[in-house]
Parts: structure tokens; sequence; C-alpha cells
């Protein structure tokens, strides 16, 4: 199957009337007003600069995933639950990618219960993994809010500060009064965002009101996936958190080969509590406070409690404190010069063309999304700075 | 911001408005300035209110000489308080702009039971205790004895009103009921009769329709109302049953027994004075030998009855000798009652026109026309002179004099029905004699006659031209407006077939019909799965919907459902259906999502408003027809195919429409709001129901939402709450359906606007 996700089938979607959409050109054409359309869907991004504003980006996120028998709707292909889940392996994958020295945990909740799926863990791996055995788990009863979110709030010490419900179901059945619960959570500072599958439901819309988050209800898979990237992105730090200074390690990765005589195969100390099998290795990184040897990073270190992170983990997080500012949009026929694309050099087709501001250089539609979303770095500014 | 509406300055206290609120002004301008009546639909929830009183009093304040005064009627307290706290911003708005200090004077008036304060009088619970407990203290004759015996209880405020109060005026200011109680508890006057007292001089009086329509009440309250006033009639949509139930009596046997009570009370009472002071009914005699005139000198707390519409000839006439000495009256009523009682010995139904009814009377036990006539009259001018305080225990005999007066009045437009039993239990006696007014112009002409204005407004008045012909007047203006909209909130859906194709409908040959039911329940299953929180239910009747829950029931849809939703019934019992009601919001508050289970004409339906979460989908299971086999309803119709050449289909598909409109009207109450319509009846796809519903649903109702079977339904629903769910803000609606004063005044809007009234 291609990548692209996939938009709802076209019986299943509203009754559209696309020939409205189109409009014919002086020649009696279509195909301007169908390029536009399709230009318009490639540049659909989210400009939103943030200019300067301190952004937390250490990130404790707990996601809780509804898992009642509403999940096993087959509005989403092939169900709602199976769907989310391949969203959700996405959107750990990007979260730790663009929040490496962030945490997640996810939780689900079903039968009027909520069960931790995986730890707070900035491991993508073990998440992954649970969420791939999730797949096969029944959907059955009702979701509990109250009790998903009293499961984040109640261990206290644990410095959670924003929690993501994707909610299916239209109801929640709850052992207490749930606005109590609410104003704790505001209380905590604890930011909770709502991604629904169905509708508006009145106790989501204010919980994410009172608490501060954003909630959004999805139109189709296409719209669900782009709710959920909204979320890696770091949310802006509320103005009263403190600066804070955290302890960090930089462990050095050891290689050592079989050849080597001094080298002995040790267990990491990841698999004290894991279930799997342990696996002795020879190499690792070993923190540098405590010696205890780890296969992965970044962890927080079991017998220290330090967090170890590479540096180029940190060197990723970068970008959101300096986001690439967007480039400026000139339409083609006022656009006087080469004609090529700066990066992929081939000829600039589309209506519109973008200008770097800083280093005046010409790039494409596609190059300029890559740019913004994937670089997050101009190369003709790279390329100029080397050359100065 | 302050608008031009065609050379008259209105001050509106809001920045933004809505096109469809200048549209209304500008035709409510237009009616006052013709100085004629005025029919005007707008949907619930665009701020009819505001638009109303910000022109009216525009217009009283630019043309103080030929506006003097408006009265707004509504329907129940809580609206009366909306209506005066509007008005209060509108003239926090005027002080603000103007820096003038305000002077006008606006009140609001209800009952004895709202306005008493009367520590122990108030502390009663029902009206009638209260007008009863009121009338004991406050009468002429209990003021007159307790001036020669002061242990005689009397109302304290009431004295202090009497006394000082009417020289005083009540100074200019906005009132609401909360606030005449606290001026007169600091003044130690009773708010009750101040507020009657000051809408005589008032420049806006607030109050129920009753004070107008019913004629018993009217001529107490709104007798003095200057003709140069504009009546504005809010939520008119059921006005023609007000009307109605006005002027309309039922007796049954209960009444007449409580009546014989009454009576034995008034002889014992007679012979009880005749030993004791004979002068005092001589004195009557001769009181009632020079006429009514004098007798009727009003003196406002001596309420014993009113008087129901009595020409104003009687009036002036002398009371018939024959019912003129206070026994002959009351052997005169026993004969009346006795032969009622006789009418109502019947195992079979009758009908008959007033004429009959007189001329059988005639016949068995000679009573005349022309007596009867003074009935009511003459009841009241006794129990003034026997100084009786409590008239709550004379309801009864009241109630049968009433009956006597209007009988003998109107030989038209009334009819008489005796019926044995009911018809959902033949086999019990029950006789009940209706005397039934079928006309609602009769208790409206006055007050179209009398005033120079009259605007009757509602969210649902289609079609339009109904409400002139029956209730028979001339508008000058008949507009309907609709809603302009920013996103398309409200979102009509017609369900014709289940997803087995079998057709759904309330119709009578098929209602007990297993497929039908299953499907009405299976409708309500999907929906309760996809629509969050809220949904409200409306069926056609009480017993059709108890029949339909139990089928479920055995069905086993029910406990479906609920696995979904909580579900709620609405049942005759007023405090049940208010715990329900409780409940069931707060079921929608905190996220379990509920429904509500209630009857098309039921309080639900009528008064309830169902914002946002509270319902997000109305489901009008059929047609909500009025029982069509009651023998008034009948007579009714009869009556309007003869009079006013309505046919009967004709007005029994308006009704049940203007119901449905009602109920499905109950989700949308402005434009932030949004919720599902369904009709759930293959009938309503029929051109001649979907035209009678009003303009701003029909707008919405395209051909791809008519017949749509379960499955489709549930497909289009999810769609649209998924659209609606996305988010909405203020500036999405700004230059479309919200407009600054700047965008309202450009050249392309003006025009648009033009295209928002549909004159009918």
């Amino acid at each position: 199957m291609d990548e692209e996700p996939e938009r709802a089938k076209r019986w299943e979607g509203g009754y559209e009337r696309t020939w409205e959409v189109l409009k014919e050109d002086e020649s009696g054409s279509l195909k301007a007003t169908v390029e536009d359309i399709l230009f318009q869907a490639k540049r659909k991004r989210v400009f939103e600069g943030h200019g300067q504003v301190r952004l937390g980006m250490m990130r404790h996120l707990f996601v809780i995933i509804d898992s009642s028998r509403s999940m096993e709707d087959q509005d989403l292909k092939p169900n709602r639950l199976t769907s989310t889940l391949k969203l959700m392996e996405f959107f750990v994958e990007e979260y730790f990618d663009q929040n490496p020295i962030s945490q997640i945990g996810i939780i689900t909740t079903k039968n009027k219960r909520a069960e931790k799926l995986t730890d707070l863990a900035g491991n993508p791996k073990k998440h992954l993994a649970a969420l791939k055995k999730a797949v096969d788990s029944t959907c059955v009863g009702e979701p509990s809010l109250y009790n998903s979110l009293n499961c984040v709030a109640l261990p206290s010490g644990t410095d959670i500060k924003e929690i993501l419900v994707i909610f299916s179901s239209l109801t929640t059945c709850d052992p207490a009064n749930i606005y109590e619960l609410i104003k704790t959570l505001n209380a905590l500072k604890i930011r909770v965002s709502v991604i629904g599958l169905s509708a508006e439901v009145r106790v989501c819309t204010i919980l994410t009101r009172e608490t501060g988050g954003s909630y959004n209800v999805i139109l189709d898979e296409s719209h669900f996936k782009e709710l959920l990237m909204l979320h890696v992105k770091p949310p802006p730090a509320s103005s009263s958190s403190e600066c804070s200074l955290i302890r960090m390690g930089f462990p050095q990765h050891v290689i050592a080969s079989m050849s080597d005589q001094d080298a002995k195969p040790s267990f990491s100390m990841l698999h004290l509590d894991s279930t799997g099998e342990p696996g002795l290795t020879l190499g690792g990184y070993y923190c540098p406070q405590c010696r205890a040897k780890y296969t992965e990073l970044p962890v927080e270190c079991k017998v220290c409690g330090l967090t170890l992170v590479s540096a180029p983990h940190l060197a990723r997080s970068f970008h959101h404190l300096f986001p690439l500012e967007a480039f400026q949009e000139t339409p083609l026929e006022e656009y006087e010069g080469e004609r090529f694309c700066e990066t992929c050099q081939g000829e600039l087709k589309d209506k519109c063309v973008f200008t770097c501001l800083a280093c005046k250089k010409v790039f494409c539609v596609e190059c300029d999304l890559f740019i913004h979303d994937t670089l997050h770095c101009c190369p003709g500014c790279m390329q100029t700075d080397r050359t100065s | 911001m302050k608008l031009n509406i065609e050379g008259l300055l209105v001050y509106f206290p809001y920045d933004y408005i809505y096109p469809e609120q200048y549209s209304y002004m500008l035709e409510l301008k237009r009616t006052l300035d013709a100085k004629g009546h005025g029919v005007l639909e707008m949907p619930s929830g665009t701020g009819k209110t505001i638009s109303l009183l910000s022109l009216i009093v525009a217009y009283q304040k630019a043309y103080p000489l030929e506006v003097t005064k408006l009265v707004y009627c509504s329907r129940t307290v809580p609206e009366i308080e909306k209506v005066v706290e509007e008005l209060r911003k509108l003239m926090d708005y005027y002080a603000k702009q103007t820096g003038a200090k305000n002077d006008f004077l606006a009140l609001a008036l209800s009952s004895r039971k709202n306005l008493c304060i009367h520590p122990e009088v108030s502390s009663l619970r029902f009206g009638k205790e209260v007008d009863g407990k009121c009338h004991s203290l406050t009468a002429s004759y209990i003021r007159a004895q307790h001036h020669s015996n002061p242990s005689q209880p009397v109302c304290q405020f009431y004295e202090q009103f009497d006394a000082v109060g009417r020289q005083v005026p009540i100074p200019p200011g906005i009132y609401n009921l909360d606030d005449l109680k606290d001026f007169g508890r600091r003044k130690g006057w009773c708010p009750y009769f101040l507020a009657r007292y000051a809408i005589l001089h008032a420049n806006i009086v607030v109050y129920s329709y009753h004070y107008l329509l019913d004629p018993k009440i009217a001529d107490l309250v709104s007798k003095e109302l200057t003709k140069k006033s504009v009546v504005v009639f809010d939520e008119a949509h059921n006005i023609d049953n007000v009307c109605i139930d006005s002027m309309s009596v039922n007796i049954t046997r209960r009444t007449l027994d409580r009546c014989q009570t009454n009576v034995e009370t008034l002889q014992n009472t007679i012979s009880r004075i005749k030993e004791t002071d004979a002068a005092k009914l001589r004195e009557e005699y001769r009181r009632l030998v020079e006429g009514l005139k004098e007798a009727n000198v009003a003196r406002e707390t001596d309420m014993y009855l009113s008087n129901p519409v009595l020409p104003d000839e009687i009036l002036q006439e002398a009371v018939p000798g024959s019912i003129r000495t206070a026994e002959h009256f009351v052997g005169f009523i026993k004969r009346f009652l006795e032969y009622l009682k006789a009418r109502l010995r019947i195992h079979h139904v009758v009908q008959e026109s007033a004429p009959q009814f007189l001329k059988d009377i005639y016949e068995k036990v000679c009573i005349d026309r022309k007596p009867l006539r003074f009935c009511a009259e003459r009841l009241r001018s006794l129990l003034r002179t026997l100084e009786i305080a409590d008239i709550a225990d004379f309801s009864a005999i009241t109630l049968i004099s009433h009956f006597a007066t209007l009988v003998s009045t109107y030989s038209k437009g009334f009819t008489i029905i005796i019926e044995p039993f009911e018809d959902r239990t033949p086999t019990i006696a029950n006789p009940v004699l209706h005397f039934s007014c079928m006309d609602p112009s009769i208790a409206i002409k006055p007050v179209f006659g009398r005033f120079q204005s009259v605007i009757i407004t509602s969210g649902t008045l289609s079609p339009l031209d109904i409400y002139p012909r029956i209730l028979d007047f001339h508008p000058v203006t008949t507009a309907s407006f609709t809603m302009t909209l920013a996103r398309t909130c409200l979102c009509p859906l017609i369900v014709g077939r289940g997803n087995d194709q079998v057709a759904m409908t309330s119709k009578f040959e098929t209602r007990e019909d297993f497929a039908v039911i299953r499907n009405y329940g299976n409708l309500l299953l999907e929906m309760s799965a996809i629509v969050p929180d809220g949904i409200v239910a409306f069926f056609t009747s009480y017993i059709y919907m108890e029949n339909i829950v139990a089928s479920w029931y055995e069905q086993g849809i029910l406990e479906n459902i609920q696995r979904n939703k909580l579900i709620f019934i609405e049942t005759q019992d007023a405090a049940e259906t208010s715990m329900a009601l409780e409940k069931y919001q707060e079921a929608c508050e905190n996220g379990r999502g509920a429904i509500l289970l209630s009857v098309a004409r039921g309080k639900v339906s009528e008064g309830i408003d169902f914002v946002h979460h509270f319902g997000r989908a109305v489901i009008m299971f059929g047609v909500p027809y009025v029982y069509t086999q009651s023998r008034i309803l009948k007579a009714r119709l009869e009556y309007l195919r003869d009079q006013f050449q309505i046919r009967e289909n004709d007005f029994l598909t308006f009704d049940a429409m203007r119901h449905a409109a009602q109920c499905v009207g109950r989700a949308i109450r402005g434009k932030t709001d949004y919720g599902l319509m369904i009709f759930a009846d293959k009938r309503y796809a029929r051109a001649d129901k979907r035209g009678k519903l009003p303009r701003w649903i029909q707008e919405h109702l395209t051909d791809g939402s008519l017949n749509l079977t379960i499955d489709e339904t549930v497909q289009l629903a999810k769609h649209f709450l998924r659209q609606m769910a996305q988010p909405f803000r203020q500036e999405d609606q700004l230059g479309l359906s919200l407009l600054t004063l700047e965008q309202l005044q450009s050249e392309d809007m003006l025009q648009k606007i033009a295209q928002i009234a549909q004159q009918a």
C-alpha cells in the first residue's frame, strides 16, 4: 500500500459538489482550477511561527487511548482501533524525533477502567512494541475518563504536564464527579488535550477549556493524522514555570569486539524489569556517574536517576527554539530570475516560488515543504555560511 | 451601536447586529408607521426581543405622542424576567450614550403569588390560596370592619399603599418582579397593587397573555390602557388556543356538587343576615333596581368574579326583576343547577348550539334568556353584599354563573357538548359538559379593536396567512425572516424508511405495526450511538409513547439504547417531569449522555430550551396531529370551515406542523448552537407538510434529505456532527451573519438584507 493516508471512500464521505468548485478559465479549460486545488492541498500547512516564546522542551506526555466498544466502528479503516494505533506508532516515532529528551506514556481505557499500557519512558521501542501488541486486544465496554485521568494525576511527584486523550466514545462512565478532578488537574497545571473521533462531547469541551488544552474532532483519517501531528511540537511553556537546570549525562558508546580479550558480555540495566529475554551484549553506553550499562539512549539511569542522552539528541531539539522562518511566497509571473530550484535543480513550474528571506535563494513548493518540515534549516543559508 | 432605520434613530445595545434583526426592525417600523397590526416570524435565538424593544423604545422617544405605551405579553414568568433584563441593558446603553437620566418607567406584572410580600400570605403554595387569603385581608368591607373593630386583621402593606402609594408615583426605572418586591418592602407598600396601579402610567409593561386575553382578568387589569399602545405577543404561535381556553367552560358532576354546597351556604348566610341585618339586603335590592352601572364602580380589590365579555349596554340596564332579591336569585341558581344535573344524566353524547340550549332550558324549567345574562353580575353583587371573605371556595358557583352569562350572550362561535363518559373509558360514567369556544377571535377582538398596533411574533408562525384568518384581523405587515448563517448549523432530515424499507409513519392504520415500532426503535438506537450528550425525542401522545416504549422493552431495544445513554421520560406529573429534566441535564453535563422521551404539546415541547449539549438532536416520531376524534375539535373544524373557509385538513396539518416545528426548534437556540432535526415519518416529505414548516427550517431541507433510510440518516448525521465540531469563532461569523455598523451600511449588505424578509 502506498504511504499516502487514505481519504475516506467516496461513498462514505459527504455529498460533494465537486463540479461547483471547478471553474473554466477564458479558454474554457479546467486545467487551471484543477492545478489550483492540487496546489492548495500541498500548501496546507500550519504556519504558526511561535516567535519568541518559551517552549517546554522536557515534555512528559501521557496519551490516553480509548479502547471501548466504539473503537470497533469501521468509519476509519479497517477500524478505529487499528487505525488509531497505526497513527500512534507514527506519532511516537515523530514525537521522539522532534523531542528527543522527552518522555511518553500510554494508557488505555475500556470496560470502565484504565490500564497502563506503558509507563513513562523515553525510549520509543518499548512503546512501539506495546502499541503493536495492543492491536489484537478486544474493545469492550465503556471508557472512563475519570479513571484514566486519575491514573495519571494520582501519583504525585512525577511532573506530568501534558495529557493527550484520544476519545472515540460519546460517553464516559465515571465513579465520581469529573468536575472535581478537572479542578485538581487545573491546580496541578496539567494541560489536557482531546482528539475526538466521533463528535463534540460537552465534558471534553469543559475539560480542555479549563486546563488550557486543545479540543479537536477528526473529519477523516488524514485530518486525524494532522491533528495528532499538532501535538508533536512542544507547547509554549506557561510563564509561571521556572527555568530549571537539569543534570544530564552524555555517555560514550564503548564498542567492543568479540576479538577483544578484555571485553566481557554483560546485561543492560534496562533488562532488569523487562520481560523480554535478557541479551548479553558486549558494548554499550555507560553512565558517567555510576557506570551502569545501557544499550540504548535516551534513558534515565536506573541506578542514579541521571538523564542520559547523546549530544545529537539535544541538538535536534534545538530547531524548536529557532524555527526556520517561512519563505516569502511570490507568484511565478512576478519572479524574475533563473527558473531553477536551488535544491532539487528542477525547473520552477508551480504557480508560486519561495524565497528565503536571509539568503534570497529560490525554492519550489516541494522543497519548501521538505525544508520546513524535515530539515529545519535553509540549505542556501548553510552554503553561504560555509563559503563566507 | 446607533442605527438609522428609515430615518429613526435606534440605539442598539450591542456592538454587532445580525442582518435579520435589522430587517426585522425595518418591518416593525413600517407597521408602527401605518398604525396597523403585524405578524412577524423570526427564528428563536436571533435576538427578537432586543430588536423589538430597541425599535419600539426608540419610536416612543421619537414620537411620544404617537405611541405612549408598550405592552409586552409573554408566556411564562422566566420569559418575562428575560425581557426585563434585556430592557435594562437597553436602558443602560441609552443612559451611557445620551448621558441623560432615564425617564422611562418599565415594570413586570405577575400574579399575587409572585409579588406578595405579606409574610403569612406569601408562604402559601398555590396561586388560588394566595389570591383568596389576600382578598380576605384587603376587601373593602373587611377594611371597613377594621375601622370599627381593630382586631379584624388587614394587610398592612395594602393599607400603606392605599394611604400614600397613589399620590407618589413610582420613580422611573426598570423593575422586574424582585425589584418591585424590594421597592415594596422598602416603602412598606404592597407590590402587587402598586404594580397594578403603576401600569396605568408606565411606559413599558411586561406581563402574561392572560392579562389581556382572558376577559375575566383583562377587565380588571388592562381596562384602562390607552389606545395609543403597542401590544406585542411574543411566542404567539399558540395564541388561538389561549384565546379559546380563556372563553371555554367545562362542567363536571363534581363541579355541580360543589356548586350545590355553595348554594346551601349562600342560602344559610342569606337567612342569617335577614334576621340580623335585613336593611343590607334591601339596600342591595335598591341598588340593583337602579342598574348595574353603579354597582360596577370598580373597587379593585373586590374581585369576586370578574366580568366575562359583557357588552356595555348590559351594564347600563337594570337587573331583571326575577332575580333581584337574594332569595329569588338563589332559587333561580338552584333551578339552573337542577337543570344542568338533569342534562348530565344522559347515556349518549349530545351536541347543541347555544340557542338550542336556551330554548330547551326555557321549555323545561322556564328560565328566560335575560336573567341568565345577568347571572354573573348578580352573583358578584350578592357575594359582596353577603361579605363572604374567602372567595376561593366559591369557584364552582362562579364558574356556573360564567357559563350562564356566556351561553346567553353569544349565539355564535360556541358549542355545547355533553359527553356521558370519556372515550378511553366507556364503562365509567363521568359526564362532562363542555361549553367550548370555537372562535379565537372573540377573545382577541377587543385587543385588536382597542390598540393601534398589535404585533404577533414567534419563531414558528408558518404558514403566516392562517393567523390573520383564524384571529380575524387585517395585518399591514406579515413577514418571515430567515436565519443568516456562517455555517449551516441546523440539519433537518426526513427519515421515511427503515433499513428493511418498511415505511416509517405514525399513521393510525400502521402505528401498531410491529415493523414500524421496531424501525423507530432502531432509529433511536443508531442515533444514540452517534449523537453526543443529549437527545430529545418527541412522540405524538402519551398513550402512543407508552405503547412504543413498552414494546421496545419487550424487544430488548431499550436495553441496547441504555448501553449508550440514559433514558428519561416525561410524564403527566409535573413534579416527576421536572425531576427527570434535572437529571437529564446532569447526565448531559457530565458526559454520560441521555435521552429524554417526551410528548409534543407537552410541557417540555413548549417551555424548555435545550441549548447546546442539552439537545444535539431532536427526533420527532410521527406527525403530532391533534386527537381528531374529539368532538370539541370536530365542532371547531366545522366552524372554521363554515366561517373562515379553512378546510379541515389544512387546519389539522397546520396545527400539527406548528407543533412539530416547535419541538424541533427546541434544539437551536442561537447561531453558535447546532443540532440535528430528525422528522421520522414519511409523510413529512410531502409538499403539503413540508411547505408548512417555517422558512428557516425549509431552507435547509434539500432534496437529498427527504425520505432517507436509517443508514443514510446515520451517515449524514455523523458527517454533520463532525463538521460542526470544528472550531468556530466569532470572526467566522463577522461580515456574514454578524455585522458591525460599517458592514451594515455597505451597499450590497443592504441589498442582501432586503432579501431576508419574505412577505407572505
